[in-house]
């Protein structure tokens, strides 16, 4: 049985007056220290030369590599707090990416961090930045990269909004030599951005392409795909269900 | 003759044998595995490369450090309790000291390396861990002997590991400060003062093991010939131990002992 409610008028005075005050303090308290907390954010140093950090890792590059990688990757975590991706210059960001691809020859991670987590930036700049940077080292090393363009380019296609570098990228794709081995749909990926399918539809599609042709060895990269998958089907369910309601 | 070699091996080797080593050891392991399992939990890929180059790492340097501190106590104390002076009223040549001193320093080793091997080959492959414990052993004893010259020369522990880290640090950085010394000339417009001191650097870097003579790291990133990376590694680390141990025995001959 629910029990009755007294109107708010009827409650004293000084309790709604205290009420109404300590919102509006709370409201000012939490605008202000967000504004202190932006002010907190420790900016991105520049990186050395790839020569200078090749020379510190004691004959351990490819660790160094990995562990500047991850320490970027934690840079948005700040004394316990997350900071927006729109707070981080994208252009010494591009150059820590780059010094790591260069001081760790044939690693990933670099290009992992560009396409799955600095892509997820809503700057239009920021965003077309980091394709270019996809872009430009997957000339590297095709072989390796070919999976971060074809995600680029559907990023491309439907955050940046710009169909005709999402076709590039697709098209750079499709112009590898035989001897690069990527699945057939991966060197076919303008159709699958010139078909009529939303974001959502399109990174289901993707993923289980990625999945399906067994183009992911790594297991953490497996299991992070599976949970996005999962993810975004769970989404789309949703989006249809809400827009049948 | 030998079998004298060997009983004096056999009491240093038990001297040296505590119940504070395998304490010291088992928490080095397992702070390693702790914080390598953090590192792989942070990756979002090639986690178990990452986990297993860390712990590789970080075992290495932890155990170097102990390894020479081991070996440094060991020899301090024969100063302290003139066992030298003891050794040698008996029918002892000092070459036999120091042979026995290599044997202990080659069996701590393996008793150091046995444990990283059983890790690395959890995290990565068999054939990954016998690399990294052959390789590990080989920089161990070459750092070791390094710490029996440093004890037997300056007598006090915290000089000889200090001079012996510095040697290390020195052939493990010998690329970073000889760029830094590149810098300086090009900074200094060629000036003969940078250019001496580059010269000097050079000239002393032929002196200190090479950095070939250490274990590789990169081989758990990339597919390399693991039988050519040891032999490399085998061969420099055998011509800078003999140079060392020559040093040594040079160094010893010429000590006087008060018998």
């Amino acid at each position: 049985m629910r029990r009755g409610e007294r109107p708010i008028l009827q409650l004293p005075r000084f309790l709604v007056f205290a009420f109404m005050l300590l919102l509006a303090a709370q409201v000012t308290w939490h605008h202000y220290s967000q504004q202190h907390l932006e002010n907190r954010y420790e900016a991105l140093g520049t990186p050395f030369s790839a020569a200078i950090y090749g020379a510190m890792a004691m004959g351990s590059e490819q660790l160094l590599g990995h562990l500047l990688a991850l320490r970027l990757q934690l840079h948005d975590s700040q004394a316990g707090q997350h900071f927006n991706y729109n707070l981080i210059d994208y252009a010494v960001l591009l150059d820590w990416l780059d010094r790591i691809t260069v001081i760790s020859p044939g690693t990933e991670y670099p290009m992992l961090l560009a396409s799955r987590v600095y892509t997820t930036t809503r700057d239009q700049q920021r965003l077309r930045l980091i394709l270019g940077f996809i872009q430009r080292r997957f000339e590297d090393n095709p072989q390796l990269h070919w999976r971060r363009l074809a995600e680029a380019s559907l990023i491309a296609r439907h955050r940046l909004g710009d169909l005709g570098l999402a076709l590039e990228m697709a098209a750079a794709l499709a112009d590898q030599p035989a001897n690069v081995e990527m699945p057939v749909w991966a060197r076919d990926f303008k159709f699958l951005l010139l078909a009529d399918m939303n974001e959502l539809e399109s990174a289901i599609a993707i993923i289980q392409a990625l999945l399906q042709s067994n183009a992911v060895h790594d297991p953490d990269e497996k299991r992070f795909l599976e949970q996005k998958l999962l993810e975004f089907q769970q989404k789309l369910f949703d989006s249809q269900q809400s827009a049948y309601n | 003759m030998n079998s004298q070699t060997i009983s004096l091996f056999r009491f240093l080797m038990l001297g040296i044998l505590s119940k504070r080593l395998l304490v010291l050891v088992a928490v080095m392991v397992l702070g390693a595995a702790l914080s390598g399992s953090f590192i792989h939990e942070l990756a979002i890929i090639d986690g178990a490369a990452i986990q297993s180059a860390f712990v590789a790492d970080f075992l290495r340097y932890g155990l170097a450090l102990l390894a020479l501190l081991m070996i440094a106590t060991s020899v301090a104390e024969d100063y302290e309790s003139r066992q030298f002076e003891r050794l040698l009223t008996m029918p002892l040549a000092r070459w036999q000291y120091i042979a026995a001193q290599s044997l202990v320093i080659a069996c701590l080793c393996v008793f150091l390396v046995l444990p990283v091997m059983v890790l690395i080959s959890i995290y990565s492959n068999p054939a990954l861990g016998l690399y990294w414990a052959v390789a590990l052993w080989l920089e161990l004893f070459l750092l070791g002997l390094l710490g029996m010259l440093a004890i037997l020369s300056l007598e006090k522990i915290p000089q000889a590991v200090f001079f012996a880290l510095a040697i290390y640090l020195l052939a493990k950085l010998s690329g970073l400060i000889t760029l830094m010394l590149a810098e300086s000339v090009k900074l200094s417009e060629g000036s003969v003062t940078s250019r001496v001191i580059e010269y000097i650097f050079s000239a002393i870097l032929y002196v200190l093991p090479g950095t070939r003579s250490f274990a590789e790291n990169d081989v758990f990133f990339n597919s390399l010939d693991l039988m050519a990376l040891l032999g490399e590694q085998l061969l420099g680390v055998v011509v800078y131990a003999l140079f060392i141990l020559v040093v040594c025995l040079v160094d010893f001959y010429r000590k006087e002992f008060n018998l």
